[in-house]
């Protein structure tokens, strides 16, 4: 199965506020996830961002692939 | 007390901030496109807005939409391109954004100005609180 790590807003209008999530990549559309593995709220001042760490890199290596926006979320968070 | 003031006084130095952070500046773009299309995300065609938020909002690539949707990569990246500029041009003609910010940043002060008073009953703030309030009202 292959399995993608995106982000993906939720929160309410004009408040955005997104979670990081594990998804199967074959079903992009029904908005249901394995797993999520942090989040990131752009509205705190700066921008606050929490990664679990352990599950981040248990599902990278397990083949995992996260999309850019993910990429470069984890290389803040140090983790990729 | 300065310094708290300080802290969300500006967009700039909002701004000074995310480009310190490095590569967020894509991440920061895509939040307020996100952000854009809340204001104005209903103007967009169907087909196109259904476009739009998986891009933006459900972070899926281009080319798992264009299998999705049955067109093309390229058309894909044209819709996402062509709806940001859409959302761009009614900013720049309606600035109900940029109005919204500013006033949530001023209604925070005022927040935490008026808190300061509740605790410490110094009415030293209350001034600040007053010159807050016009500019708001003035910008309405």
């Amino acid at each position: 199965m292959a399995v993608k790590i995106r982000l993906k807003r939720m929160g309410q209008k004009k408040a955005p506020f997104y979670r990081i999530v594990v998804a199967d990549s074959r079903a992009p559309r029904d908005g249901k996830f394995i797993e999520e593995i942090g989040t990131y709220d752009p509205t705190k001042q700066p921008s606050a961002f929490s990664v679990n760490e352990e599950a981040a890199k248990k599902w990278l290596s397990n083949g995992a692939q996260p999309t850019e926006t993910v990429s470069k979320i984890l290389k803040n968070a140090g983790i990729k | 007390m300065k310094n708290t003031t300080l802290n969300k006084s500006s967009r700039e130095k909002e701004n000074n901030q995310s480009s310190n952070r490095n590569g967020m500046e894509e991440i920061d773009k895509i939040v307020e496109l996100s952000l854009l299309y809340d204001f104005y995300g209903e103007l967009l065609k169907e087909h196109n807005k259904q476009i739009f938020e998986d891009y933006i909002l459900n972070d899926l690539t281009l080319s798992e939409i264009a299998d999705e949707q049955g067109i093309s990569r390229q058309g894909v990246h044209d819709i996402v391109k062509r709806c940001s500029k859409q959302l761009s041009v009614y900013e720049e003609k309606l600035r109900l954004m940029d109005k919204f910010i500013l006033t949530k940043q001023k209604v925070n002060q005022i927040n935490e100005l008026a808190n300061k008073v509740k605790e410490s009953g110094d009415l030293s703030h209350v001034e600040a609180i007053i010159e807050l309030t016009n500019t708001i009202l003035e910008d309405l």
